[in-house]
């Protein structure tokens, strides 16, 4: 991957002098998309709000793009683009006056980017009604036309979805998908919606309480280590594992099931064809994103 | 810097505001002008029926004054300090004779000046209120503040460019207020009056009005003069309505306590006028014309310098304050 995007530094902030956010760190390379998990109240917003400078930290630091934010805030706040919790938007004006007006506070900006920003979110025919007409779904639009007007390495999305229809949180969420792989922007993207999260995200990172519970890929998250193979000879399979790997192992619905190290797996495979195995699919068994979130929140509200 | 003024400008006039405070206005003078010339005209003939003459004469009256003023100045009884007032009213009297005008005619310049005169209290500070309440928490209300500060631009630079273009909106009103009060109540009194002399200048010298350094203006010059202390006047009350704008985040409040502070601030001259931190309150100072028409004193040791240079630091204690709160705050809506 390439380089490092965002670096937030065991942040801590208090609101009202109770500890709203205890120590948060988190780190997106260019092109990365960073889904930010957890219940509500648990610390996104806050933790995402503290990233675009609506709210300062007690302690810990944040660099976008190698500037502090503190230090060199216009510098660091030029390279992001965000919608903190819903698109606020200007209702008394066309969607395209508003852009045109938060368009002249950035650097850069030109007629063309702002047409190009509204073509991508697809609001070319609306965009001269006034937003007071515009549904929740063109104000959605509209925000993330925002956002990226200025050309942003960085973009964080605060619950982008709420209140979209299914077609609007597909479309959104291709478009999101399209940035991040063609103009190679990085995403910070919270949600409580974990489909979207798995849908969409390359890394994860789940909070609950303030803290950081569980980070890391999602492939690497959501798999069990569990292996499964689907074999002509599930029996002979089963004797194969046990002679030469050590390993214990179950039959279960027509499939070979065994707890391995993943780095085992292509000489097991081997074994398997050499013996006379027909080896129709492997795979490793995953746990949904969901199960996950639930284990681990639950895990701290016991503590 | 003059792109994102040019920004607070176009939601200013967008909310419309402006109209609003456009119509009040047009309402008002209208209302007022009307009554003026009612007013007059009821006068002139209560006079006429006075005299028993259908042609009421009031030039022989000025003349009969005249002499009158003569006659005292002659005399060698008068105080010094009395020759220059009467040596004032004897010009007076001369140019309304001189250009046939009756002294109490009111007129489209004499209005004007009156009709702030009268709103620097209560009337303009509302309008200002109007202008200025939401400029900073209609943002936090409709949450748009956090699109706004989330752009690469610092703090103090958006609420900077949003005083600047407060303070031009304001001054843009009180030409409005002028322009549009000499010219509606024209249609009614049907005289500009820009030329007539007017007496200003008084103080109040240990309770007694001092006329030494009385000098006579043009009404369209008093009218310049008035205007100015009107302006100045706005862009402290501005000020200090962005501060309560930027302290409350929320509209409703702020036009409440700005109403409440102006009201009370009326009332509390006149009943605690003994007690001497009355006076330095910003609302007991707002009245600046009425050290040049030379008029009572509620409280003691009030001068234009002193309400001024007052005004001056609660303008600037209060930018200052808005300044530091805004830049400190964080925005959690």
């Amino acid at each position: 991957m390439g380089a490092n995007i965002l670096k937030v530094n065991n942040l801590t902030k208090k609101i009202k002098k109770k500890e709203i956010i205890k120590g948060i760190s988190l780190e997106i390379n260019e092109g990365e998309i960073l889904g930010f998990l957890g219940p509500n109240g648990s610390g996104k917003s806050t933790t995402l709000r503290m990233i675009v400078g609506l709210s300062k930290p007690n302690s810990g630091y944040i660099e976008i793009c190698g500037y502090s934010i503190k230090n060199d805030y216009v510098k660091a706040m030029s390279n992001v683009g965000c919608i903190i919790e819903e698109p606020n938007l200007y209702s008394y004006m066309s969607g395209y006056k508003n852009l045109e007006m938060l368009g002249s506070m950035s650097k850069g900006v030109t007629k063309k980017s702002i047409d190009d920003a509204v073509e991508l979110v697809g609001m070319e025919n609306r965009i001269h009604d006034k937003v007071a007409i515009y549904s929740m779904g063109m104000k959605q639009r509209i925000g993330l036309a925002q956002a990226l007007i200025h050309k942003p390495k960085l973009l964080i999305l605060d619950e982008p979805t709420n209140g979209l229809d299914p077609q609007g949180i597909h479309d959104f969420r291709e478009v999101v998908k399209g940035l991040a792989k063609e103009k190679n922007i990085s995403v910070l993207i919270s949600s409580h919606l974990i489909s979207e999260v798995q849908m969409m995200c390359d890394k994860v990172s789940i909070i609950n309480k303030g803290k950081i519970i569980r980070d890391g890929p999602l492939d690497e998250m959501i798999s069990t280590g569990e292996v499964y193979w689907v074999l002509n000879d599930l029996k002979k399979g089963q004797k194969l594992l046990k002679e030469f790997f050590c390993v214990g192992s179950i039959i279960h619905k027509e499939q070979l099931i065994a707890l391995i190290d993943l780095k085992e797996l292509t000489r097991i495979n081997k074994k398997f064809i050499e013996s006379g195995i027909d080896l129709e699919y492997v795979g490793t068994k995953k746990k949904t994103l969901e199960d996950l979130f639930l284990e681990v929140t639950e895990k701290q509200n016991i503590e | 810097m003059i792109l994102l003024i040019q920004n607070e400008v176009i939601k200013l006039l967008l909310k419309k505001k402006m109209i609003l405070i456009i119509f009040l206005l047009l309402i008002f003078i209208t209302l007022f002008s009307y009554g003026e010339k009612y007013a007059y005209d009821k006068n002139i003939e209560r006079l006429e029926n006075l005299s028993g003459d259908m042609n009421y004469d009031w030039k022989s009256l000025a003349n009969q004054r005249l002499k009158d003023l003569d006659k005292r100045l002659d005399s060698p009884y008068i105080p010094e300090g009395g020759i220059s007032s009467i040596e004032i009213e004897i010009e007076q009297l001369n140019y309304f004779i001189e250009n046939d005008i009756n002294p109490i005619t009111p007129s489209a310049a004499k209005f004007s000046v009156e009709f702030v005169e009268q709103g620097i209290l209560l009337f303009i500070p509302l309008l200002i209120v109007i202008l200025a309440a939401d400029l900073v928490s209609g943002e936090f209300s409709s949450k748009t503040i956090k699109v706004l500060l989330t752009r690469a631009v610092p703090r103090w630079k958006i609420l900077l460019s949003k005083f600047i273009a407060l303070t031009m909106m304001t001054t843009i009103l009180v030409f409005i207020i002028g322009v549009l009060s000499t010219f509606v109540s024209f249609l009614f009194l049907q005289r500009w009056g820009l030329n007539e002399p007017v007496a200003t200048g008084f103080s109040l010298i240990q309770g007694t009005l001092n006329s030494d350094y009385v000098v006579l203006v043009t009404r369209f010059q008093y009218m310049v003069l008035i205007y100015s202390l009107v302006w100045f006047v706005s862009i402290v009350l501005a000020s200090i309505t962005l501060l309560i704008s930027v302290i409350v985040n929320n509209t409703a409040s702020a036009i409440g306590i700005l109403m409440a502070a102006l009201i009370s601030g009326q009332f509390l001259q006149f009943f605690l006028s003994d007690w001497t931190l009355v006076k330095y309150f910003f609302v007991t100072n707002l009245n600046l014309t009425h050290y040049l028409s030379g008029s009572y004193q509620v409280i003691e040791g009030m001068s234009l310098k002193f309400s001024i240079i007052l005004l001056s630091l609660w303008a600037l204690l209060s930018l200052l304050i808005s300044f530091i709160v805004f830049n400190r705050e964080d925005v959690l809506v």
